[in-house]
């Protein structure tokens, strides 16, 4: 059974026009095409926290990772407290792929930053991605149909979507479940790097659901 | 939940009212100082709590008002937590002893009525309750899990959907017990934006059966423990929970009793678990490109089908499911999930039909999706 707290949301004049904007937009069907691996990856053009544009067609020849970021919920947190995502960024950066961390969190909402708070949190974490790109109108997020936040995606030097999912095999918000945990994104990197198939080329992202701008329940 | 009537704030009241006799206090003709003290005690949380009740209880001449707070300005400090506001009137020195009194007789009330309740997770309270009121050997009894969950925020099913994690028990079992698979009641679709998860909202009893070997001799009471993980979410944010429960049943060799308190609550709950579908309905399950066809003979027309997939990743959780229903029989269009990368067997899961009625199916896929007799009989 569908519930909806759309209808109280009516009465205030001034959420209207959002709202019917809202309705608008994902009245559109979910793309079918969105982040399937094997196919190519969607181009996209974000504005990161430090101003500048960045373009994925841009980066065609390297390996590219998609983070989905929220710093509200836990399972991202468990890999941040825990130095397990800036250990990757700082490794896999060094070796030549572009990290983009994507924020697709609407305003309001839990995992949402403005450009200064983003680039504080990134101070303050010690995070090392190539660019934080703040995507609040969750558009990169839709067009890669990204549900969870951690959802990583890998993409090869040709454009193609080698991996899309989760960030490893512990689909828990325990700490002590970083160290064990067998990564996904490290382990497609390797396998592709060493020109072999990738071994597991999609898996179920878990976390909290991304934080979209119109959410009826 | 009930709270057990020696534990009611109001019956102690009635009591002391008795006692002491209960005038108005008079106006007085003075200005007497009014000490406030406020206590927050930390503890589940009550069934009614949406109102602030005055009850003025009267002592000899003093007055004391125990008022429950509204929990507007205690929820940054406390969550769950009983605030009991006792203000005091002077009229004698002593009046500080009573409302000593008063305060610890309140602190004892509210920590009685804490055990009743059951462990606090976020935004909520879960108990392990059982069936009957002991352990039969050779017998399988009924265990619980019972989440009581607040407004808003939900826990998950064994597949949770797009995003979530279901809870997650540890069981601590002396020997010879064992914990069967869990039982799931029927999840509802949580949908926000384009993702589509399967959970609970409210309250809702997770049974698991508890086997007890033959051989088990009635020794001393045992000790069922299950440490629970789990994650409860609202639209906007998650929060992981834990919590430590225990249960102490004794065993007796003959039939045991059932708990009156918790054996209506397994039975309504027995019902409502998804069942195996009629023996004459005829499932199938073809395969198209993008999609997978489930098609149900039922023998009568359905005007509304629901299906929660028991694996993840195998369908689109979003994609709406189109159904199309004829006057015996009808199909439903499942999306397959953008992850499914290699073919699968079968498709398991729990067919809701016209809105209530549950029924867990088990297809196998074929290409060709011709009806199979007994194939959707649902044995599992």
């Amino acid at each position: 059974m569908k519930r909806s707290t759309f209808f109280p949301m009516l009465l205030y004049p001034t959420l209207l026009y959002p709202m019917l904007v809202a309705l608008v937009l994902c009245s559109a069907p979910p793309l079918a095409s969105a982040a399937k691996v094997g196919a190519a990856a969607p181009d996209f053009t974000g504005t990161a926290s430090t101003g500048k544009t960045f373009r994925l067609s841009d980066y065609r020849g390297k390996y590219v990772v998609l983070e989905w970021h929220n710093n509200g919920c836990p399972f991202v947190r468990k890999q941040y407290n825990s130095g397990n995502m800036q250990q990757l960024q700082k490794h896999w950066t060094s070796q030549g792929v572009v990290w983009f961390t994507i924020l697709s969190s609407a305003p309001g909402k839990q995992g949402y930053a403005t450009a200064p708070e983003e680039n504080d949190y990134l101070a303050k974490m010690q995070a090392a991605p190539t660019a934080a790109l703040l995507d609040p109108a969750g558009e990169i997020g839709h067009l890669y149909d990204a549900k969870t936040s951690p959802q990583m995606v890998v993409i090869n030097p040709q454009g193609v979507v080698i991996y899309d999912g989760a960030i490893d095999d512990k689909p828990t918000t325990d700490l002590n479940d970083v160290p064990g945990a067998t990564n996904y994104v490290s382990l497609a990197l390797q396998q592709a790097m060493a020109g072999k198939q990738v071994e597991t080329p999609a898996t179920r992202p878990y976390g909290c659901s991304v934080k979209y701008a119109d959410a009826t329940h | 939940m009930k709270i057990p009537a020696t534990h009611r704030l109001s019956n102690w009241l009635l009591l002391s009212e008795l006692i002491g006799g209960c005038r108005k206090p008079r106006k007085p003709s003075r200005p007497r100082k009014n000490r406030v003290f406020e206590f927050c005690l930390e503890g589940t949380r009550l069934q009614s709590r949406r109102k602030s009740s005055k009850i003025r209880l009267c002592w000899f001449r003093r007055s004391v008002l125990v008022r429950r707070c509204r929990r507007d300005h205690i929820r940054k400090t406390l969550r769950d937590a009983l605030c009991i506001e006792i203000k005091m009137r002077w009229h004698s020195p002593s009046s500080t002893f009573y409302g000593g009194l008063a305060c610890g007789a309140a602190l004892l009330l509210s920590a009685a009525s804490a055990q009743a309740e059951g462990t606090p997770i976020p935004h909520g309270t879960l108990e392990l309750i059982a069936r009957d009121e002991s352990i039969a050997a050779g017998h399988t009894l009924d265990l619980g899990l019972r989440f009581q969950l607040e407004k808003g925020w939900h826990i998950y099913w064994v597949n949770p959907g797009d995003s979530g994690e279901p809870p997650r028990v540890q069981w601590q079992l002396p020997a010879g017990l064992t914990a069967g698979a869990m039982e799931w009641p029927t999840p509802r679709r949580l949908e926000s934006a384009s993702i589509v998860d399967y959970g609970y909202e409210d309250t809702v009893l997770l049974i698991v059966p508890l086997h007890a070997a033959a051989s088990l001799a009635a020794l001393q009471p045992v000790r069922l423990g299950a440490q629970v993980r789990l994650l409860v979410c609202s639209h906007e944010m998650c929060i992981p929970g834990k919590a430590e429960l225990s249960l102490i049943l004794p065993i007796k060799s003959q039939a045991p009793a059932p708990d009156t308190l918790t054996a209506e609550l397994f039975a309504a709950t027995r019902k409502s678990l998804p069942r195996p579908a009629a023996g004459n309905w005829r499932f199938s399950v073809a395969d198209a490109n993008d999609s997978f066809v489930l098609t149900a003979e039922v023998g009568h027309q359905i005007t509304q089908a629901v299906f929660f997939p028991l694996a993840e990743s195998q369908i689109e959780n979003a994609a709406p499911q189109k159904l199309l229903a004829e006057k015996a029989d009808f199909r439903l269009t499942l999306r397959k999930s953008d992850r499914l990368l290699k073919p699968i067997k079968r498709l398991k899961g729990v067919l809701v039909l016209s809105g209530d009625q549950a029924f867990l199916i088990d297809v196998p896929i074929s290409k060709t999706g011709t009806a199979r007799n007994n194939s959707g009989d649902g044995a599992h």
